[in-house]
This record gives structure tokens, sequence and C-alpha cells, in this order.
């Protein structure tokens, strides 16, 4: 993902340049570890609600949340 | 000010260069739009007054185009530096990411430096912001002035710099140490970069 900047850095030249590969290098390592970070949360919501036992569901609020994302 | 903001894919990051009347901070930014690519020039908003003191604030828009899927942008504030433009300081202020303070180097100017520290640190707390933690760089400028006319830079970071915050030494007039001080307060201001903005915050 860190590559296009990293070309616009190669076309220009300068200590604009230098800036600009140094900053983009900083984001693209911040983002990246963001985007692990906010992944297992997104997934986590949509997980199948627990069964305790065969046919009973005790997580009711999830599955409320997951029929109303439903509907939307 | 949001540092991210993952719903509209945009990065924004307001740094203010702070610093007494006449350390420099306005030829900080004019060395950093002398460098930017013609393509990438928007405009720098300076308002002087005729002896060239900053009236109000400079602003330098630094748009540095979509980096790992955001739009980035660095906006560049300073503030006028004389005693009486308080209220000028706090309004720019608002909603800071970063700071650079702008030293003279000059002995005689120490005082001044002080005060105008005194007053970056009262004001950021009337913003609500904690002047121990914001992201904060020192610049030790006009360092190219005869020795017997500079504090050295020990004795300035013992006096200015007591959170031990990364200081470089300058010569804005001459582009030295502009860029080495903007790219550290980028990388603390984008250090922090923590959580996903939820809804635009």
């Amino acid at each position: 993902m860190a590559k296009k900047p990293e070309k616009q850095a190669e076309e220009e030249s300068g200590e604009f340049a230098d800036f600009l590969a140094d900053v983009s290098k900083e984001i693209a390592q911040r983002v990246e570890s963001l985007d692990k970070r906010a992944t297992p949360a997104a997934t986590e919501k949509k997980k199948t609600p627990i069964v305790a036992d065969a046919g009973i569901i005790v997580e009711w609020p999830n599955v409320a949340d997951r029929m109303i994302e439903e509907i939307r | 000010m949001s540092v991210v903001n993952y719903g509209t894919r945009e990065i924004t990051c307001k740094i203010v260069y702070y610093g007494p009347g006449r350390s420099g901070k306005t030829t900080n930014l004019q060395h950093v739009y002398s460098q930017l690519p013609e393509e990438r020039k928007g405009k720098m908003v300076s308002l002087a007054t005729e002896t060239d003191r900053t009236l109000f604030f400079d602003f330098l828009p630094l748009d540095l185009g979509t980096i790992s899927g955001f739009a980035t942008r660095f906006q560049l504030y300073t503030v006028p530096g004389q005693v009486y433009y308080a209220a000028t300081r706090k309004l720019v202020l608002q909603g800071v990411d970063g700071v650079v303070f702008v030293a003279d180097s000059q002995s005689r100017q120490l005082a001044e430096n002080i005060e105008s520290l005194q007053d970056l640190h009262a004001n950021l707390a009337d913003e609500g912001l904690d002047p121990r933690t914001i992201p904060l760089v020192m610049q030790y400028n006009k360092r190219d002035l005869p020795a017997a006319e500079i504090s050295s830079v020990d004795a300035l970071d013992e006096i200015l710099n007591f959170r031990g915050v990364p200081h470089y030494s300058a010569a804005a007039i001459s582009g030295k140490g502009v860029f080495e001080t903007l790219r550290s307060i980028s990388t603390l201001v984008l250090a922090r970069l923590s959580a996903p903005a939820a809804k635009g915050s």
C-alpha cells in the first residue's frame, strides 16, 4: 500500500522529497498496525451466537444486533 | 482536532510553530514553502506588518497526497510572537496536534524564550491540552550568528527543554535544520495515531 507515496517521493527531489518519504513510511506503519487492531474487533462483532445447548441461544443481545443489521 | 479519520480516509495534522517574536517561525515556513515542488505549492497565507513582523499568523497547507489510502494533509501555522497578541496565539493553538518551539539562540533573548515557553504552557492548558504530553520539538534557531552572541545548545537545552524532547540546531534563514525539525514533529504527531476515529471525530 505504501508503494504509491514512495513513487511520488522518487519523482520529487530535495528536502521535501526526503520528508515525504519519511512521513509516508511512518503513516504506512501506523495504518498497518491500526488495521491489525481494528480487524479482530470487527470480526468479533459478527461472531455466531454461542449456543450452550442445542436450540438455546444464550446471547440474545448479539442476535438482536445481527437481526437489526440484516434488516438494514 | 482529529488526526486520523477512518470514515473519510483522511489524516490531518495541525502543527504550530511557537516562540518569541523574531525567533524565526515565519522563516521556517518560508523555507518549507520554498522547497515545495511547483505542483504542490498551494498558498502560504502570511499577514505581516510594514516591518515584516507577523501580524496575525502564517498558514501553510501541505497536501502530501494519498498515503496508504489516506488523503494526508499537514497544516503548518505560526503565531505572532509579540506579547500583546495573546488572544491570537490562543486561537491558533485550538486543535493543535504538535508544537515546534522556535527559540532564539541569542543570549540576550533568553528571557523572551522563557516567557514565550511559559505562555505556551498556559495557553495549552487553557485549551485543555496537557503541556507535558503534547508532541513538542525544540528548535534552537540562529546558530549561524557569532558564537559570542549565542547561548550554547547545552545551556538552552537545560533551561528550556525540561521535558527532554527532541531538539535541533537551526539556521532557518539558510534552511539548516528546518526539515529535520519538521520531520521530527511529524513523526511524534503520527506516533499518536492510536485509535480509528469512529464517526468523523
